[in-house]
């Protein structure tokens, strides 16, 4: 008698309008993996960061699942432990495997912490996460899996860490495999994983060290699908560095080119604005760019050391107007918080960015985020935070708990005012 | 950090302090022709980003016949924000806040007295404006939200002697009214600042706790420790920098941007008798006050 297949249910809370990209990458390769093949049965409930985590228990035991599986950041891991509480409440005998940013680099602190979640894959999931639905569909033996920490024999452990995927077209495309349906708007594209900078806040690069590319051949096959996909007319990439070489850039336009021609568009990308001539603007322009994000995030020279920052004022500058000649409008991308800004660095950086006119100004609060330098280095720096996610930065010791919230305050004022125009 | 010309579209009547400045001088608007050629050259003479943008004030811009051309002349001008100083009063039609937003007013500067009837119409000396003028503001923010238009509400409260204690309230209101900033501008000359210090402070924080900048005008940082974040722009530049009004001051050659040099004595010495100089004593007697 053939055995049920083990029903995995894939959650994220995304932001509003948004699909997971990350579930779409796990989902396409475990459903590829033979070994799965008629043994595991997957859904996957995309759902937005403001339902109230008791209506995403509601759907997700409906689905009665024998696998819950989230991909948690620091945005939505409040409301995911609440989901993954009353899941484990409700249907004990579910593993519940959480993945993510948020979770990957502290895993043996978050098992500590929610009795109810039963492993955490830590780095890149996509091959971990397969091989671990193998085990808990056949032998159970879930501690063979490597890259994953787990509680086993009533101790945490952790596995070995799993080497990177070292061919990423190994990796099954989430929109070629029908896995996520571009969404006009939500569609996200990836092309290549690891980023150039080390900024100490960030954990865009996620510890990979080094960049792996797709092949050109996936990427062209991706962007026709998407660009062609029903009612899309804008969608982006997730890339860190758009604009990561000039041939890399020469190639994206390329490829772009003939969806640009029928109206498709490109929005918030982000660059690295220092490299933009009028050159790469004219080529960003040809793929279709109509909006970048950039940062400097800081000015200040003790932030910029502390963080690894390179920042060239009149570069900045250049890039700025190399975009805007070729009608490309920017986000510039400020914190509050960094450790060696005080506050008035801070207001020095929104100084310098509203005299450039960039198009649109965004400040947010440092987040001190797992896996970083400044999560590793807090203590030492004198960086106070809230350990519970979102992660936020209290007070350092160049700004005050008060003077920080004065400065959101007075940051969020002041681009009301610089958005508000004819 | 985000300047405005200001083009007085006329004098008179504006709201202000009826028991400081006795009764208000007659409106008179100026010639159409003649703002819009002051608008005109202060668009085509900016010259630091982001910008031009051009305040309408001196007198209430609805009241002027010519309104719509003025607008019409700050955009023909290229002005990138558009500002009306006003009482809000007529924005109560929404046919006045829906064609202001329209034709591209996406600023507005409100003035209040206070945060009360009690306070505000008293001094104005017209019953029922606060309300009108409330109901003003929020239709203004309702349209420019159902049209998806962003826009940027400052509430300007002039502060005299008449209204310090309300601030707390006015800062409360604005908030209340969906102000996004709120700007103290001290203007009274005679105005006790020790006194008027726990007020001025409890508006900032009423304003902060409540996401609404407060900032403040017309005072030296001295009297604002901890606070000088609000205190107006030119000030925040750097810790230590000093606002026009410190120039005024007999200690400016001796403070580095803070009275902690100066002593009752060196104060004592000083004359003839002037605004700056009550100032200095004011911000002694509080920093010794609360040393106490």
């Amino acid at each position: 008698m053939a055995t049920a297949p083990l029903r995995c249910a894939m959650l994220a809370l995304n932001s509003p309008g948004y699909r997971s990209l990350a579930l779409g990458y796990l989902r396409a390769y475990a459903q590829a993996d033979r070994r799965l093949a008629g043994r595991v049965a997957f859904e996957t409930l995309d759902l937005d960061t403001d339902v109230d985590p008791w209506w995403v228990a509601w759907r997700v035991l409906g689905l009665e699942p024998d696998v819950l599986a989230v991909s948690v950041t620091c945005w939505n891991a409040r409301s995911v432990y609440e989901v993954c509480r009353i899941v484990a409440s409700v249907r004990p005998e579910c593993a519940i495997v959480l993945g993510g940013p948020e979770v990957g680099p502290i895993a043996e602190d978050v098992l500590s912490a929610h009795p109810e979640v039963g492993v955490v894959v830590r780095g890149e999931g996509e091959i971990t996460f397969a091989d671990l639905l193998a085990e808990l569909a056949g032998s159970g033996k879930a501690w063979r899996v490597d890259g994953i920490t787990l509680r086993h024999n009533g101790e945490i452990v952790g596995t070995s860490d799993r080497a990177l995927v070292a061919n990423l077209d190994d990796l099954p495309s989430p929109y070629l495999s029908g896995v996520l349906t571009p969404v006009d708007g939500g569609a996200y594209l990836e092309t290549f994983r690891g980023c150039p900078h080390r900024c100490a806040y960030c954990f865009e690069g996620k510890g990979y060290g080094r960049i792996r590319s797709f092949s050109e051949e996936r990427i062209a096959a991706e962007i026709e699908f998407v660009a062609t996909a029903p009612g899309v007319r804008t969608f982006s990439f997730i890339d860190p560095v758009f604009n990561l070489t000039g041939e890399r850039l020469k190639t994206l336009a390329g490829l772009m080119a003939p969806h640009v021609a029928r109206g498709v568009r490109l929005h918030t990308i982000e660059v690295d604005i220092e490299r933009i001539d009028d050159g790469a603007a004219a080529l960003l322009r040809s793929a279709g760019v109509v909006t970048v994000e950039t940062g400097p995030q800081t000015i200040g020279a003790g932030a910029l050391e502390a963080c690894h920052r390179p920042f060239h004022a009149d570069r900045f500058a250049a890039g700025l107007a190399a975009l805007r000649r070729a009608g490309i409008s920017c986000e510039c991308d400020l914190i509050v918080g960094l450790p060696g800004d005080d506050v008035y660095d801070f207001l020095a950086g929104l100084r310098f960015v509203l005299r450039l006119d960039p198009g649109k100004v965004q400040s947010s609060t440092l987040h001190v985020l797992p896996g970083t330098e400044l999560w590793e280095r807090a203590a030492e720096l004198g960086l106070e935070f809230d350990h519970e996610p979102s992660h936020e930065v209290i007070a350092t010791p160049e700004v005050s708990f008060r003077d920080l919230r004065r400065a959101e305050v007075l940051a969020s004022s002041l681009q009301a005012a610089y958005r508000a125009r004819v | 950090m985000i300047r405005f010309a200001e083009v007085a579209v006329g004098s008179g009547g504006e709201v202000r302090c009826s028991r400081c400045h006795g009764a208000q001088q007659p409106v008179s608007y100026r010639p159409t022709a003649e703002i819009a050629a002051e608008i005109a050259m202060a668009c085509g003479s900016w010259d630091e980003p982001p910008g031009p943008n051009v305040a309408l004030a001196g007198t209430e811009p609805f009241g002027h016949p010519d309104l719509p051309a003025l607008v019409g002349a700050a955009i023909d001008a290229h002005c990138r924000r558009l500002c009306l100083e006003t009482d809000a009063v007529a924005m109560r039609s929404s046919q006045n806040a829906g064609g202001s937003l329209m034709a591209g007013v996406h600023h507005l500067r409100w003035t209040i007295l206070g945060g009360t009837p009690g306070v505000h119409d008293v001094l104005l000396g017209t019953p029922g404006a606060l309300d009108l003028s409330v109901e003003g503001v929020r239709s203004f923010r309702s349209i420019a939200a159902e049209e998806s238009i962003p826009v940027s509400v400052t509430t300007v409260v002039p502060v005299c002697r008449h209204n310090v204690h309300d601030l707390p309230a006015a800062a409360g209101l604005a908030v209340d009214a969906g102000a996004d900033r709120v700007l103290l501008r001290i203007e009274d000359g005679g105005l006790d600042l020790t006194a008027a210090l726990p007020w001025i402070v409890a508006a900032c924080d009423t304003g902060v706790v409540n996401g609404v900048w407060v900032e403040v005008e017309g005072i030296p940082f001295c009297l604002l420790p901890g606070y000088d974040l609000h205190l107006s722009d030119a000030v925040r530049e750097r810790a230590g920098a000093k606002p026009p009004i410190c120039m005024d001051c007999p200690l400016d050659a001796m403070c580095a941007g803070a009275l902690a040099g100066a002593s009752a004595d060196q104060l004592a010495t000083l004359s003839p008798p002037s605004f700056a100089e009550r100032l200095a004593v004011s911000v002694l007697h509080a920093r010794e006050t609360r040393a106490e």
